[in-house]
């Protein structure tokens, strides 16, 4: 069984083709970094994934899941780390945490909640408003939230943007720990050095057309594209 | 079940919301005095005039301030993108329909139950051994812009022009709900036998029961495309 496999998965807009049958597969416990140019069609690939669109052909597939028939149960075991933090801003950090746990019938105890946010480095600002968070606070935010969501797919777009060193290192300690849970990971990055360091496999997207590169030569590399 | 759970969280959410940002009931009921005083400082009425105009004053002033709240209510979720995060999470769309509809009502009513007294001192009104049918109006007929309401704000929430477009579908279709209301009133306030003027309530009962179960089903839709 695959964690996730995209099949030939193809995305137009009008005449523009953003993805060219695209297929890839990340094993259950693997993370796939893949990399490529602004525009290239990463967000587009990871909006596909994530259900929020339907490819114009092609399909996909999430621990056996078909992603377009069965996206419910797709939905249940996939989260996603994206730009957006997902956060209310009038909210504090639990309230928010609550929130978005509750949503998916999680009531985990208020300690496990702060211990995540400890885990985090954002246990002081545990009743503070979103309003007043900073962008890297607000990611280390939604590493948390993931954390306690624990989830069988996890697709991050640009994990490492906005964060500080110290970020990056939770980031990719999460990586690895939810990889080890046997989660199947697939990220988006322009940091080859952070991605090196917990990637099984790596790709570039080049004009919508995807190209498999070992790791081991993602930080030897010149360029990429 | 997590279907009733969902609509408590976003209730919930939303009212945490506002209680602590206080933007879409203040505006509303600001907005809603203005009507109030310039109506009844540019009519000099005595109190059968009154009775006759106040029904459809008290009405336009409600929808449109409802129309306020209702425009708000999506574009809140466009913050951080949380309404992307909501189209991701393995929910009942049904659910989070009603429970947006909850809020929108909950926050209607806050504001009608505010500016009522207002009217009735302002027209000069003599209500209060009515106060029951007048309950019983204002439920039905805000309970009707808020089921139609809640769904084109969903729908009209990605829209550039959301703020000109949202009355532009609403208001054609809540004709009847107005109709029902100002009639219903009317009579209330006329003193009349309930038997004339009980078919504008069955109306908005009805009105309430098909549109909350049409845009119910319609809801997913809205927020999946």
């Amino acid at each position: 069984m695959y964690g996730i496999r995209g099949i030939q998965l193809s995305q137009s807009y009008r005449h523009y083709q953003v993805l060219k049958e695209v297929s890839f597969e990340a094993a259950p416990g693997e993370c796939y970094a893949l990399f490529g140019p602004n525009g290239a069609g990463k967000t587009t690939l990871l909006k596909i994934l994530a259900t929020l669109q339907k490819p114009s052909s092609g399909r996909f597939e999430m621990m056996g899941h078909d992603g377009i028939r069965d996206r419910n149960r797709v939905r249940e075991i996939l989260l996603m780390i994206a730009h957006g933090s997902y956060l209310y801003n009038e909210l504090d950090a639990v309230e928010n945490l609550r929130f978005a746990l509750g949503l998916r019938g999680l009531s985990p105890a208020t300690r496990e909640i702060k211990l995540a946010l400890d885990r985090v480095g954002i246990g002081a600002f545990a009743d503070f408003k979103i309003r007043s968070f900073s962008e890297g606070m607000k990611k280390r935010l939604s590493i948390a939230r993931a954390m306690l969501v624990r989830p069988k797919v996890l697709l991050m777009d640009e994990p490492y943007s906005s964060l500080d060193e110290r970020g990056m290192k939770i980031m990719n300690d999460f990586i690895r720990e939810s990889a080890g849970q046997g989660a199947a990971v697939l990220m988006t990055s322009h940091n080859r050095v952070q991605s090196a360091e917990v990637a099984g496999k790596a790709g570039v997207l080049l004009q919508g057309v995807l190209r498999e590169i070992a790791v081991k030569d993602l930080v030897a590399a010149h360029e990429l594209f | 079940m997590n279907f009733f759970n969902v609509i408590r969280w976003l209730a919930w959410k939303d009212l945490l919301s506002e209680l602590r940002s206080r933007e879409n009931i203040s505006s509303m009921f600001f907005f809603a005095l203005i009507v109030i005083l310039i109506f009844s400082f540019s009519f000099s009425m005595d109190q059968q005039t009154a009775k006759e105009l106040m029904p459809g004053i008290m009405w336009v002033a409600f929808v449109f301030t409802g129309i306020i709240g209702l425009g708000k209510s999506f574009t809140a979720e466009l913050q951080n993108d949380c309404l992307e995060n909501l189209q991701m999470n393995p929910i009942p769309r049904g659910a989070i329909y009603l429970g947006k509809l909850a809020s929108n009502l909950l926050f209607m009513l806050i504001v009608e139950v505010i500016l009522f007294p207002l009217f009735v001192i302002f027209f000069n009104l003599d209500v209060f051994e009515k106060l029951p049918l007048f309950v019983l109006i204002l439920t039905t007929g805000t309970l009707g812009v808020s089921a139609v309401g809640t769904l084109f704000s969903a729908m009209t929430v990605q829209i550039r022009a959301r703020e000109v477009m949202l009355p532009i579908l609403l208001l054609p279709l809540i004709v009847p709900v107005m109709i029902g209301a100002v009639e219903a009133t009317g009579g209330v306030l006329r003193s009349e036998p309930i038997s004339l003027y009980r078919q504008w309530i069955e109306l908005l009962i009805i009105f309430d029961v098909i549109f909350t179960i049409v845009s119910f089903w319609l809801f997913e839709f809205i927020l999946d495309h």
